[in-house]
């Protein structure tokens, strides 16, 4: 098993956005996710899994929604995660930058049966740190881990670029098989939860921060028989 | 990017602007299928918004002169025996006389480029030249002096303390953020008081120490991303098109706003704040108790000036200015009044001054203390939330994308198809294209007018006060009769449109001459260059210029239809920005010309909010209705005061 630690900038953690906790009363936190990735690596498909828990195989371009949202309870607390899909500008690399202002955090997705989704992730990366937050923290999957004997990316290469980048975590990911799909919304939530109370305590809680945030993520392999020797 | 493009559509938009933008959005929201292309790599045509590094390749692109005729397929064959050819211009032409000036000093501090900051001894001419084409006028060429600035992070591959170190930096920025509000400590002082060893024993070797806060140009370079630099300066009405459209069509979603702080005027060669509502006016210091009232009573009549024609009929063919002078305000109230208030030219007649001078009045208080709201991160983010907008009702987007001609049927005279760069045909029911495009052929008759613009970046407000955190808007009159009043914009650093401890200021008046012409002695009114000042004299209260940039947009906001010869009547023409203050020309012409194509149907109706769609099928219990909208629509109420409060506290503490 591989181990991708979580890496804090401090500096960076204090310009957390204050709207990050909703005002909501039903709700103790709102945050913005930006879902993004090559075309066809089924980033609509994770949404709606998320959403309602259901694959459909034959995904069509979603006319008129901007965003999903669900609620999930987090160690007692309500989070309301909202999760933006592209709207198909991936497709051109025509995103919008306001597309990545106002986000809390990013999940990148690829097919791990498509390498040249994989190549694309620095891309992505770069988009990320051109417009969005400088906070921003970021997670990949690799989709369709059910299709595993058409693997084309190996899930040490993914850990390998998560580190260079410092991303927060790589997870392996099906929507048809309904593997780790949760797991990547719940990680986030709590990491995302774990940073905006950072700044409630002020300074004195930066500086031991490292003891206090969450442990170290272990990225699941999505499988035992998948060749991760992690 | 393999993936080839549908051949047909129903309406194909070429130009990303705002009234583009505003109509590809239309469209799509109606169930047109929509194609919207653009031949930059960016979005918004000339209302676009660039970083620092990104607005200088665009300098460079616009003083290229080379034609940019890289081999396009031909499309000759395309074209039938019934059909004819309308060639698209392919070179844009709307940009002229830029210039450029950079005043900061332009040491090769290697600040640019990451090197290991603790290992350097306190001399450094370091090995990274600035290698820029584009500062033909550099004023400032000094040694190098300034040692320590706050971008000296520590290197990445530091041994043991990254948990530490990180926490000292924020230490750091934060005590110089309020060293600047207090005054002059340098930054040079207070680095060291919180910065590690190595650092401050740089400091104490560096001899020549610095007055006020000095900001270089490798830093501005450095920190390019914080800019988000608009090519052209415009602000929200909170009354005006714009904003209805935005919260009417749920656009305002995908951007944030901030309420314009403050509006000055500037008169006698001095920067003062114009007091507008009516707190304002009864906390001023600067008016009298007698110039309160009768400004109060002034404005009380503008508000509804409809219902008391007694009050200025006699006035009708009077000029605004002079008819002020009847009112028994004094010299001060009518310059505020005429230039900060109803912003209109001291020309203008009675009745369009009254009218402007109750539009402002109406926008105050809906969001805040002044009528004008600013997009944060820019104008240029405002046509691209149309086409987010746009895209998510199924248009599609292509940048990058030239367009070589319209193809027109000989005999319906209609407009039938584009053909692209790549030799593609593409159908489409209907063409709405950014005057940009047409050829010269095409505009032979079209005469334009020109706006002047000047982009300046300064190290402190024109007006200082206890916060550095202010947005203005000046109006300075003109010196002469004749000639243009300046509008002058003001931006801090948390609009996120520039860097901090910096401000980047917009000027623009419709030209006269070149747009240096036109502003530069505005701009000597207001502002330093930089290396003046390092003598420390009286220079002080003004703020310096650390860079300029100099240029003329072309403006066809007023050119008609009728103008342009030979377009099939299925070809729309969209202008380029108008030179006014507002938005209100584009989303205008955006909606006739959607109601000009599809008569019967609603313009940018509200679409279904997204989590009423989520939650069926869901046993969650569905939200309560009205909270679901009000963190995301962040025009909405006083959710918005709070969210920028927020955003206040948290970039001033």
């Amino acid at each position: 098993m591989l181990k991708v630690g979580i890496k804090f900038q401090v500096a960076r953690a204090m310009q957390f956005s204050g709207s990050a906790r909703a005002a909501d009363e039903n709700v103790d936190y709102l945050f913005k996710i930006i879902l993004i990735g090559d075309s066809n690596v089924g980033k609509t498909c994770v949404v709606q899994h998320f959403r309602s828990g259901v694959y459909t195989e034959t995904q069509q371009n979603t006319i008129g929604v901007d965003f999903t949202v669900r609620s999930l309870e987090i160690d007692g607390k309500k989070v309301k995660m909202q999760v933006w899909d592209t709207a198909g500008q991936e497709r051109f690399r025509t995103i919008t930058q306001s597309y990545y202002r106002s986000a809390h955090a990013a999940i990148i997705a690829y097919d791990l049966t498509r390498r040249s989704t994989f190549e694309s992730v620095p891309h992505w990366i770069h988009e990320i740190e051109k417009y969005g937050a400088a906070n921003l923290i970021i997670m990949l999957i690799g989709n369709k881990c059910d299709l595993w004997e058409n693997r084309h990316v190996l899930f040490e290469d993914a850990c390998t670029l998560a580190e260079k980048y410092g991303l927060l975590a790589v997870l392996e990911t099906s929507a048809k098989e309904s593997r780790n799909i949760d797991e990547v919304f719940v990680l986030m939530a709590r990491e995302l939860i774990a940073r905006n109370s950072l700044q409630l305590y002020g300074e004195s809680a930066l500086n031991n921060l490292p003891l206090d945030s969450s442990p170290v993520l272990v990225a699941q392999g999505p499988t035992e028989k998948t060749h991760c020797t992690c | 990017m393999a993936d080839s493009l549908p051949t047909e559509f129903d309406v194909i938009v070429i130009g990303t602007g705002l009234p583009e933008s505003i109509l590809a959005a239309a469209c799509s929201r109606s169930g047109q299928r929509v194609l919207h292309l653009d031949s930059r790599s960016y979005y918004g045509g000339n209302w676009a918004s660039f970083s620092f590094s990104a607005l200088l390749s665009w300098l460079e692109c616009q003083q290229n002169s080379d034609p940019g005729e890289e081999g396009s397929a031909a499309w000759q064959d395309l074209i039938h025996e019934t059909e004819e050819a309308i060639t698209l211009c392919s070179k844009d032409k709307t940009i002229q006389h830029t210039e450029v000036f950079c005043y900061a000093s332009q040491d090769v501090d290697d600040n640019t480029e990451e090197t290991d900051a603790l290992q350097r001894t306190p001399s450094w001419v370091a090995p990274t030249p600035l290698t820029n084409p584009l500062v033909p006028a550099c004023l400032s060429e000094e040694t190098p002096s300034s040692c320590v600035t706050r971008h000296e992070m520590p290197a990445k591959d530091t041994p043991e303390n990254d948990g530490e170190i990180s926490p000292e930096v924020t230490d750091v920025e934060e005590t110089l953020a309020k060293e600047n509000n207090r005054g002059d400590k340098t930054y040079t002082h207070t680095v060291s008081d919180g910065a590690k060893d190595e650092n401050k024993l740089i400091v104490e070797d560096s001899t020549d120490q610095p007055k006020r806060n000095r900001i270089t140009y490798s830093q501005i370079v450095k920190e390019g991303r914080r800019f988000n630099i608009d090519l052209v300066s415009k602000l929200l009405y909170s009354q005006g098109l714009l904003i209805d459209l935005l919260i009417k069509s749920n656009v305002s979603r995908y951007a944030e706003f901030k309420n314009v702080t403050r509006i000055l005027a500037f008169r006698e060669g001095k920067v003062e704040q114009v007091p507008c509502s009516r707190a304002d006016v009864f906390n001023s210091k600067a008016l009298t108790m007698v110039e309160k009232r009768m400004l109060m009573k002034f404005l009380t009549f503008c508000l509804d000036y409809e219902q008391h024609p007694e009050e200025y009929q006699a006035f009708m063919q009077c000029s605004f200015s002079e008819y002020l002078k009847t009112k028994k305000l004094t010299p001060n109230l009518q310059h505020f009044v005429l230039h900060s208030i109803a912003m209109t030219e001291s020309s203008c007649t009675t009745i369009d001054g009254l009218k402007a001078t109750k539009n402002f009045l109406q926008c105050l208080g809906r969001f805040g203390n002044t009528p004008f709201l600013f997009p944060l991160y820019g104008q240029g983010e405002v046509p691209q939330c149309f086409c987010r907008m746009c895209a998510v009702f199924g248009g599609i987007y292509c940048l990058c994308h030239k367009i070589q001609c319209l193809v027109v049927d000989k005999e319906s005279g209609r407009c039938q198809a584009i053909i692209d760069h790549f030799g593609q045909r593409i159908n489409a029911k209907y063409f709405i294209v950014e005057d940009s495009y047409l050829s010269e052929d095409t505009c032979s008759n079209v005469q334009y007018k020109q706006i002047s613009r000047a982009v300046l970046i300064t190290d402190q407000s024109v007006l200082k006060t206890d916060s550095d955190q202010q947005i203005s808007i000046l109006i300075v009159p003109p010196a002469e009769p004749g000639m243009c009043a300046v509008r002058v914009t003001e931006l801090c650093s948390s609009t996120m449109t520039c860097m901090k401890d910096t401000y980047l200021v917009h000027l623009t008046c419709s030209s006269s001459k070149t747009a240096r012409e036109d502003l530069e002695s505005v701009v000597r009114k207001l502002f330093i260059p930089y290396a003046e000042t390092e003598t420390d004299r009286e220079g002080l209260t003004k703020p310096r210029l650390l860079w300029a940039l100099y240029f003329n947009m072309r403006d066809s906001s007023g050119i008609s239809r009728s103008s342009y010869n030979g377009l099939p009547s299925n070809v729309y023409v969209c202008s380029g920005p108008d030179c006014g203050l507002g938005n209100e020309h584009a989303v205008r012409q955006a909606q006739t010309l959607f109601q000009e194509i599809f008569p019967s149907e609603e313009f940018c109706p509200p679409p279904p909010n997204p989590e009423d769609i989520i939650f069926d099928g869901d046993d969650k219990q569905p939200e309560a209705p009205g909270t679901t909208n009000r963190i995301i629509a962040k025009l909405e109420s006083s959710e918005d005061c709070k969210n920028l409060e927020n955003h206040e506290n948290h970039l001033q503490n």
